[in-house]
């Protein structure tokens, strides 16, 4: 809604800025591309690519929407989605124009919508101009047309037409702006030519309807999709509008129109249908009545099996079962007696959730009530409990949580304690009893609505306008959010590395949660690696009786003998062994036990948590020796690496391998102790395949460890002269399945090509020519279920299949990752492996292999989520198997993998002021332990939608909506998902405007919680996973789509948007000093070339790879003393190291990097890169705030957001 | 064939070792047998006897109970009761000289687990027939086996629960004679009552027969 009059100076005052850094060494260069490009590159492909053609018909199509448009983008996955959300984001953009009418339409209030229309019409005229002159341009003067064009945004008409060839410094302010144009290689090299030509074609606007085309589409359907029950109220609210508005009038009128919003919405999906519309809106009340046992038996029937969408789609009962544990399997164990398959899964599943009962072995046994029903009054929400139960339960919990609480906070609770005379009942009752708390909330209920945010809010709540703000990136790696919570809990809180939640304040209500247009969910690395960790023995492991909660520090104690869940609010009884406090060997003090003192606790699990004595650790290793692989030589190195560690297996004295290889036929390992040799047993029937031996093929590591280790070093030559070329992956597979089935493990499979024989085989499906197209991805999607099915077989026996796959061609990898998807596994991808031609990969592959072989492991596990009753589970990411609605079958468990999952509100959270989450993991450990390891987290429960803002966590929803993302290029198509992560960022810019910030800015205004949000939907949309126009391979585009779903937040942050530093001038400010070893803390740059200097040296920090890139005019010293070379011009080309020299700059890089380095799973290497590499792509490529070949600029990004965010405004003044 | 075999602690039941068993080519449903195995070690206490053989459809449940461990193992019904014995005597010597000592302060399950691999091995030396052969001629001296109770696992199982359905069985009736005893005591009153009633009436019918007929 900002004319472009205030942003466009704002936008020229920064390229400007740009231009000074290195504005003396970039005119030299710009000769690179206006030579080098007209030869390798003919524009006519480019210039007659389809998203002009898109892109420019739809512009004024916005102002006389064309209904018959409709079709083409309204594919049929996306309806539900772009209607819901559209009819939302009308709704919604009412909002803006009531206060905000008066702002920034001011000038022309007698005409409101027109100027503006014409105003951004006119700039994509001129642009279009422009680019017809551009097509017409001999190859010659592309780049002035380029440059000229660039100026356009910000500068009057005679600019534009600045010969940008004039190697004059003026003329050269786009430059630095631009860097692949300005760092070309000299020798113009094909592959760079590429680059820089297309950056200058696709720089003309045509870039940008790649993005924004679609959404105009939408726009102009969802017009006619607004049901006519709405219009109306849009009929009232529109006269309002149009007069000009005092503030007064335009609050209330505000309220109407919030009405209608809400109303609207809860009828319709929110955020949740951003992945998959999964649960209807019935839903929500099937579940609360008796007859909810249907609901979830529908989800255990025979798709049970099928399981098509089992792995990542929720399940369609999906509600409040999460919290319902009991009730959920009880429910699932009619329906499971009719398959012997099942029984199994369901039996495990009682297991967990029924602990304390004598060894379950059906649903049915679990001693829980059924039902919610049947707790006792005042703790159901939707009962309407009499208002004494209301104080009794909300009390407590105010008074714990928020002694000393800033009087918006207290909203919440206080009427609930004012409205009952019966409030110091249980005030006294516990420990923190002494709190005035009656009148804190009686002073702060008549504050409530004046005093506004809470102190510590107002620095997350400032407005930003991204558009003149230009240095966002705080000087340290972003950190998570705290919650606001008092002190207390927030001690014993979980760890945001274990635990995140997308929103630190959870809203109250789900008309909330859409007003704030964020997505509400977790995000868990349950299994991380942790320095320190409770480890609990008891008899009996404490648990709520009615949802199965573990006890945990968030849980209120009436009095020394109940506690009351704070999931369910059921009150329970404390059991004698409890009253024991082992750590400080006193008695009687509950409250002091570990369990109740830490957030993440691990309890050694009772035999009744086990179905079959606690499995042995199993490893089979399944490798490909096909002619490829031999080729490839990856199996050396994999044998060097198992032997060397061997003994560094996670396991006991049980530990058992396997091995098995693969080309045409199988071949498996005779290893039995008491053998002189390996035997080598052959299968060619490879249909049906069969054991040829049972007890001799996995064996004891200990008792045949000189066997394994004759193997492992004779392996590698026993197939150098294969000429076999075909790969029976899927026979193999099963044969592993068969050799694993009776104990359950772990299964390695190295592939290096497309399976060509027998069971599962797949053709080549990748077009190599489409691999840049920017119209949308095939076949992201697998070919066929053959893994899928066989890995749900392999999670029911409990084996979890990792993938390793080495390849140079298509792989399929879409159809292959299945196997590891489902059955819970690791997916490792090394595009063009190769042991001489690759290094780089090789040694990514030796790293990984050696953690990944030593890290540790838990079988047979399962992962159940509880939160809060109210809220509900409804989408799982990650790589799992839901077994149940809540219940995530994990065959393996692994430390690096990571789970996200989406929620809803179901019931208005208002009686309490906290939720809570807690996720128990299941497992076995390698030596044979069954343990649980729970985590508990706990967040306010806010009623104000600044507090929202305030409170969310832009890490969290960036990676939360990055996996919904991939759901949705999955299901619907790339484009969708794309035109969806954009208009996340609209809708939040939107939203914010219209409800919290009064400001009358103009501009592109965001909560500065949320300052970094469009950086990193930026950053998201030039993934590989999620990019379009680039040429990127079809197997890495799935693959980062995979690590997507699986890597923790931290890491998958590192991916999106590295860290960069620079390295040459750190200082000892701020250093941190660990072990009398100095830690330079150098400040993080924006990832935009203008931040680069030629004499400098910046450290790029992507998660697992590290580049270092040396400046040329870099100083010679950090050159000899960190790299050890004499000059620029000595450092070899491909240095992937950084050798250990004496100096004291050297000696405080490798502190940094080795701090950095720290608390990573997978060690990451480290390129250094020179100007002239062919690893400057890779560089230059993670610069996200510069304008890419197919991707437009930060600035540029935020201008299209800022239209888009008008262009609702204005067609909704018009409507 | 020795499809499962179990170490427990007599006192509390709580598993010590166990050995995972190959179910691939039986394909039978060891789950059931392994909770009725569970639950068997629970119901063990110092009382039961020694040596004992459990008839479970058509397998037979093995025990033997020796310094408070209890070794217990199913088989199948055809599998000599001697060799099975044997098997459990072996196991026993070998795991009280590793962890006798050990047994009484394990807390968790499983504890000793690792055992595992012994009983792998032994079982399979006990369950090839040939070896089998000469171990039979070691082991003759066991010549009580005969005289080794036998029962049926659900009686066993099942003993704890008679009870507890005798209990339920005489509360009910207790309350049933409670409320036949309130029952009889309401009915008495309200046949006196009628008693008192038929009597009174006869007299007033008699006082107005005489009011009206005599005067």
């Amino acid at each position: 809604m900002s004319a472009p009059g205030p942003a466009n100076p704002g936008s020229s005052i920064s390229y400007n800025q740009n231009s000074t850094p290195n504005g003396g060494a970039a005119p030299a260069y710009q000769n690179g591309p206006a030579q080098t490009n007209p030869s390798v590159y003919p524009p006519t492909g480019y210039y007659g690519a389809p998203p002009l053609q898109q892109s420019y018909p739809t512009i004024p199509a916005h102002s006389n929407p064309v209904p018959s448009k409709a079709p083409l983008t309204n594919s049929g996955h996306s309806v539900n989605y772009y209607q819901n959300n559209h009819q939302q984001q009308q709704q919604h953009h009412h909002l803006p124009q009531h206060h905000v009418a008066a702002s920034s339409y001011s000038a022309s209030p007698s005409q409101p919508p027109p100027p503006s229309i014409t105003q951004y019409n006119q700039q994509p005229f001129q642009q279009q101009q422009q680019q017809q002159q551009q097509q017409q341009h001999p190859p010659y003067t592309t780049p002035g047309s380029y440059y000229g064009q660039q100026q356009s945004y910000q500068a009057p008409p005679p600019q534009q037409q600045h010969p940008s060839l004039v190697p004059a410094p003026a003329s050269g302010t786009g430059a630095p702006i631009y860097p692949i144009v300005s760092y070309p290689s000299p020798q113009g090299s094909s592959q760079y030519g590429t680059l820089s030509s297309m950056q200058s074609t696709t720089s003309t606007p045509g870039v940008m309807p790649v993005q924004m085309g679609a959404p105009l589409h939408q726009y102009n359907t969802s017009q006619p999709a607004s049901t006519p029950p709405v219009q109306p109220g849009y009929g009232v609210v529109l006269p309002s509008q149009t007069a000009p508005t005092v503030n007064g009038q335009g609050s209330t009128a505000q309220t109407t129109v919030q009405q209608h919003y809400d109303q609207s919405h809860q009828a319709l999906q929110s955020y949740d249908s951003y992945g998959r519309v999964i649960h209807s809106s019935g839903g929500a009340d099937t579940e609360r009545t008796p007859s909810r046992t249907p609901s979830t038996s529908v989800h255990s029937s025979p798709g049970h099996h099928k399981g098509m969408q089992y792995g990542y789609v929720a399940n369609s009962g999906a509600s409040s079962a999460a919290t319902s544990g009991p009730a959920a399997s009880a429910a699932v164990a009619p329906s499971s007696s009719s398959s012997d398959e099942d029984d199994d899964d369901d039996d495990e599943e009682d297991e967990e959730a029924g602990g304390d009962t004598s060894s379950s072995t059906t649903g049915s046994a679990s001693p829980v009530p059924n039902n919610y029903d049947s707790l006792e009054g005042g703790n159901y929400p939707d009962s309407m409990p009499p208002a004494n139960d209301m104080t009794n339960q909300a009390q407590p919990y105010g008074n714990y949580g928020y002694p000393s609480m800033q009087p918006a906070y207290l909203q919440g609770a206080a009427p609930h304690t004012d409205s009952s005379p019966a409030h110091d009942l249980y005030g006294q009752s516990y420990q923190q009893s002494s709190q005035p708390f009656p009148n804190m909330s009686q002073l702060s209920a008549a504050l409530g609505g004046l005093s506004g945010v809470p102190e510590l809010e107002v620095e997350a709540l400032r407005p930003v306008n991204l558009l003149q703000e230009r240095n966002l990136l705080p000087p340290r790696p972003l950190e998570a959010p705290e919650p606001n919570l008092s002190a207390d809990l927030k001690k014993v809180n979980c760890s945001p590395h274990t635990f995140r939640c997308t929103l630190t304040s959870i809203p109250q209500t789900q008309a909330l949660l859409n007003k704030a247009r964020l997505p509400l969910g977790l995000l868990l690395h349950p299994f991380r690696d942790l320095e320190q960790l409770p480890v609990i023995t008891s008899n009996t492991i404490v648990r709520c009786r009615s949802c199965r909660t573990y006890i945990n520090p968030f849980v209120t104690f009436l009095d020394q003998r109940r506690w009351k869940c704070n999931l369910c609010y059921r009150v329970n009884d404390v059991p004698d062994e409890f009253m024991y406090n082992p750590v400080t060997r006193s008695y009687g003090e509950p409250h002091k036990r570990p369990e109740v003192q830490n957030a993440t606790v691990e309890f050694i699990a009772s035999s009744d948590y086990m179905l079959r004595p606690p499995q042995p650790a199993a490893y089979l290793f399944v490798l490909d020796v096909s002619h490829n692989a031999v080729e490839a030589g990856y199996l050396k190195y994999f044998c060097e690496s198992l032997l060397k560690n061997l003994d560094k297996l996670p396991g006991d004295t049980r530990t058992r391998v396997g091995f098995l290889t693969f080309d045409s036929t199988i071949h498996f390992y005779n290893l039995q102790e008491g053998l002189s040799q390996p035997q080598m047993l052959v299968v060619s029937d490879i249909d049906d395949v069969f054991i040829p031996s049972h007890d001799s093929l996995m064996v004891n590591l200990k008792e045949s460890k000189e066997l394994v280790k004759d193997l492992l070093t004779s392996l590698p030559a026993m197939f150098s002269q294969t000429r076999e070329t075909h790969s029976a992956l899927g026979p193999a597979l099963q044969a592993a399945f068969k050799l694993m089935s009776s104990t359950g493990g772990r299964v390695s499979v190295f592939q290096t090509q497309l399976p060509t024989l027998g069971a599962g085989l797949l053709q080549s499906r990748e077009d190599p020519n489409q691999r840049s197209s920017s119209k949308g991805v095939q076949h992201l999607g697998p070919a066929t279920d053959f893994y899928k099915k066989l890995a749900l077989d392999c999670s029911g026996q409990q084996i979890g299949v990792d993938l390793f796959l080495l390849s140079s061609q298509y792989t399929d990898l879409a159809s292959l990752a299945c196997i590891s998807k489902y059955s819970a596994g690791s997916i490792f991808y090394y595009p063009s492996f190769h042991y001489i031609h690759n290094p780089a990969q090789l040694e990514k592959f030796q790293n990984d292999l050696e953690r990944y072989l030593t890290r540790k492991i838990g079988f047979e596990a399962v992962m159940r989520i509880r939160c809060t009753k109210g809220l509900s589970i409804h989408t799982f990411h990650g790589n799992f198997f839901v077994r149940s609605t809540d219940l995530l079958s994990l065959a393996n468990v692994n430390p690096d993998s990571a789970f996200a999952v989406q929620m809803s509100i179901e019931d208005s959270l208002a009686d309490s002021s906290l939720a809570c989450f807690q996720a128990a993991l299941l497992y076995t450990s390698s030596k044979g332990k069954r343990r649980i390891r729970v985590h508990t987290l706990c967040l306010p429960v806010v009623n104000q939608l600044s507090d929202v803002y305030a409170g969310a966590d832009v890490q969290a929803v960036t990676c939360l909506l990055a996996n919904m993302a991939i759901d949705r290029s999955i299901s619907s198509s790339l484009s969708d998902a794309r035109d969806a992560l954009v208009n996340a960022v609209v809708d939040l810019a939107t939203s914010y405007k219209s409800s919290v910030s009064n400001l009358q800015q103009s501009g592109l205004v965001v909560p500065s919680s949320m300052r970094l949000f469009p950086l990193y939907i930026l950053a998201l949309l030039k993934q590989k996973a999620l990019r379009t126009g680039t040429s990127t391979r079809l197997d890495e585009r799935v693959f980062a789509m995979c690590e997507f779903k699986t890597q923790p937040l931290q890491q998958l942050m590192r991916m999106v948007h590295p860290d960069l530093y620079r390295l040459d001038n750190m200082s000892d400010q701020g250093a941190l000093h660990l072990n009398d070893t100095v830690v330079p803390q150098p400040h993080l740059l924006h990832l935009a070339s203008e931040r680069l200097s030629r004499d400098g040296a910046f450290l790029m920090d992507c998660g697992n790879v590290f580049y270092l890139w040396i400046g040329k005019n870099c100083n010679d010293m950090f050159i000899r003393d960190v790299l050890g070379c004499n000059n620029y011009a000595s450092i070899p080309p491909n240095m992937s190291h950084i050798p250990e020299l004496e100096t004291p700059l050297s000696e405080r890089v490798r502190a940094f990097l080795d701090w950095l380095q720290d608390n990573r799973a997978f060690s990451s290497t480290i390129h250094i890169v020179k100007d002239n590499t062919s690893a400057k792509t890779n560089f230059f490529q993670q610069l996200v705030e510069d304008r890419s070949e197919s991707a437009s600029s930060y600035q540029e990004f935020l201008q299209h957001v800022q239209r888009q965010i008008s262009k609702d405004l204005t067609r909704e003044q018009t409507d | 064939m020795i499809a499962l075999t179990m170490i427990a602690r007599v006192v509390d039941g709580l598993p010590l070792a166990a050995s995972i068993e190959e179910d691939e080519q039986s394909g039978r449903d060891l789950q059931q047998y392994q909770s009725q195995a569970k639950q068997l070690c629970r119901k063990l206490n110092t009382q039961s006897p020694d040596r004992c053989t459990l008839e479970a459809g058509d397998m037979d449940f093995h025990y033997l109970i020796a310094q408070g461990i209890c070794y217990l193992c199913l088989c199948e019904a055809s599998f000599p009761k001697k060799i099975a014995f044997a098997y459990l005597e072996d196991l026993h010597n070998e795991f009280y000289d590793q962890y006798g000592k050990k047994v009484n302060t394990a807390m968790r399950p499983y504890s000793f687990i690792e055992f595992d691999t012994y009983i792998q091995k032994t079982k399979k030396t006990y369950v090839d027939s040939r070896a089998r052969r000469n171990l039979g001629s070691i082991n003759t001296e066991l010549h009580d086996v005969q005289r080794i109770m036998v029962a049926n696992i659900e009686e066993v199982l099942q003993r704890g629960e008679a009870l507890s359905v005798l209990d339920t069985k005489a509360s009910n009736l207790s309350t049933l004679s409670k409320k036949y005893r309130s029952d009889a005591k309401y009915l008495n009153t309200r046949s006196a009552y009628a008693k008192v009633a038929a009597v009174a009436v006869f007299f007033i019918t008699l006082i107005i027969y005489l009011r009206f007929w005599w005067l």
